[in-house]
């Protein structure tokens, strides 16, 4: 059974600092997506993603526990993407996630799947990023609308606008590519 | 603006099953009589669907050894971090409420209750102050007392309390939430 994260915490914050690599080992690959999924790009994901865990362990003794590990590590890679996402300019749409339809390519319906899957991911990068923040953290970690606004430092309304506008953004997206198509 | 227009900024709360009764009702008739809206429920589903299940590519095999030996590496510059003060004060009842969760809060609950008796049977006047051991243990029973003013933080750390409390109040009828 694995040990639960605040028995961890407290083995790090008594000292014995090697036990972090538990909590790394733990959450890396959920760290890295979430990342990926805001940046597209999987070095910086990878940066990222370890730039969070460092970020963490330097504000271990911060951590309250009385909210979930992991909604707080989501927290500091989230500010770390957003920060990032402002730094750098935005990508090309049309360059973004080119691999999607050749990754589900093998018949004509799965080639119509990929190139929906494209347009989605262009409608994803179109979005805002405190809305596609909001629609990565509610779909891919099942966050509850509460939880998205303490990480995102805004209201709880604020969250549902931001998710709610996000996916009729997605709709419309679908919605042109069924016209073109 | 139209039925249409109206209905369909409300589906994707209609999805998310964010309605009140009765919105959801009007939505639902109105779908059971127009394709287009239809048809938009059904994007919405499916642009859901697919952006759950759009790939994220792995790295090569042994990136992940790669990665902690990387964030092992950076964090032995730093210095060991230590517990703050949330931490330094909490610390006496780690044992308590980390290490034996179910008993823990069996002792919460129950202290939660002999304080609450104790509240009422006693009628302490605003002046009192609790010992600081007992703010600590029962800051659960705080925030219940507070939960105006606590609602409008935006502090990560108390979400789940919050929520808890939510929970807590509808099961309570309304009544002020207590901690359990």
């Amino acid at each position: 059974m694995r040990e639960p994260d605040s028995e961890v915490i407290q083995r790090v914050l008594k000292g014995e600092t090697g036990a972090f690599d538990v909590l790394v080992q733990q959450y890396q690959q959920e760290i890295y997506r979430l990342a990926y999924r805001m940046t597209r790009n999987a070095e910086d994901a990878q940066d990222l993603a370890q730039e969070a865990f460092v970020q963490a362990y330097r504000s271990l003794g911060s951590f309250r526990g009385l909210s979930r590990f992991s909604t707080w590590l989501y927290r500091i890679a989230m500010n770390l993407c957003l920060n990032h996402l402002k730094s750098t300019a935005r990508q090309d749409p049309s360059e973004v996630d080119g691999n999607l339809a050749d990754q589900r390519a093998d018949s004509l319906a799965t080639l119509l799947a990929g190139e929906r899957d494209r347009a989605l991911a262009e409608g994803i990068e179109a979005l805002p990023p405190q809305q596609k923040a909001t629609l990565t953290l509610r779909v891919h970690q099942g966050l509850s609308h509460r939880e998205i606004a303490g990480i995102l430092d805004c209201s709880e309304g604020t969250a549902k606008a931001n998710y709610f506008h996000a996916v009729r953004a997605l709709q419309r997206k679908l919605q042109a590519f069924q016209k073109v198509s | 603006m139209n039925d249409c227009e109206t209905i369909r900024d409300q589906l994707v709360a209609h999805h998310e099953g964010e309605l009140g009764e009765g919105e959801r009702r009007l939505v639902e008739a109105h779908l059971s009589a127009c394709p287009d809206c239809v048809r938009d429920a059904g994007l919405i589903r499916e642009a859901l669907a697919r952006v759950e299940t759009l790939p994220v590519p792995e790295p090569p095999v042994g990136s992940w050894q790669a990665f902690e030996v990387a964030v092992r590496r950076r964090i032995a510059g730093e210095a060991p971090p230590r517990p703050g003060l949330w931490g330094r004060l909490i610390a006496p009842l780690h044992g308590l409420f980390l290490l034996r969760p179910v008993p823990a809060l069996a002792a919460a609950t129950a202290l939660g209750l002999l304080l609450a008796v104790g509240l009422v049977r006693t009628q302490r006047s605003p002046r009192d102050v609790p010992p600081a051991e007992v703010l600590v243990f029962n800051e659960d029973l705080a925030i219940g007392q507070n939960l105006e003013v606590l609602e409008s933080l935006d502090f990560l750390e108390d979400i789940e309390v919050l929520e808890r409390l939510d929970v807590l109040q509808k099961l309570d009828g309304g009544r002020r939430p207590r901690l359990s």
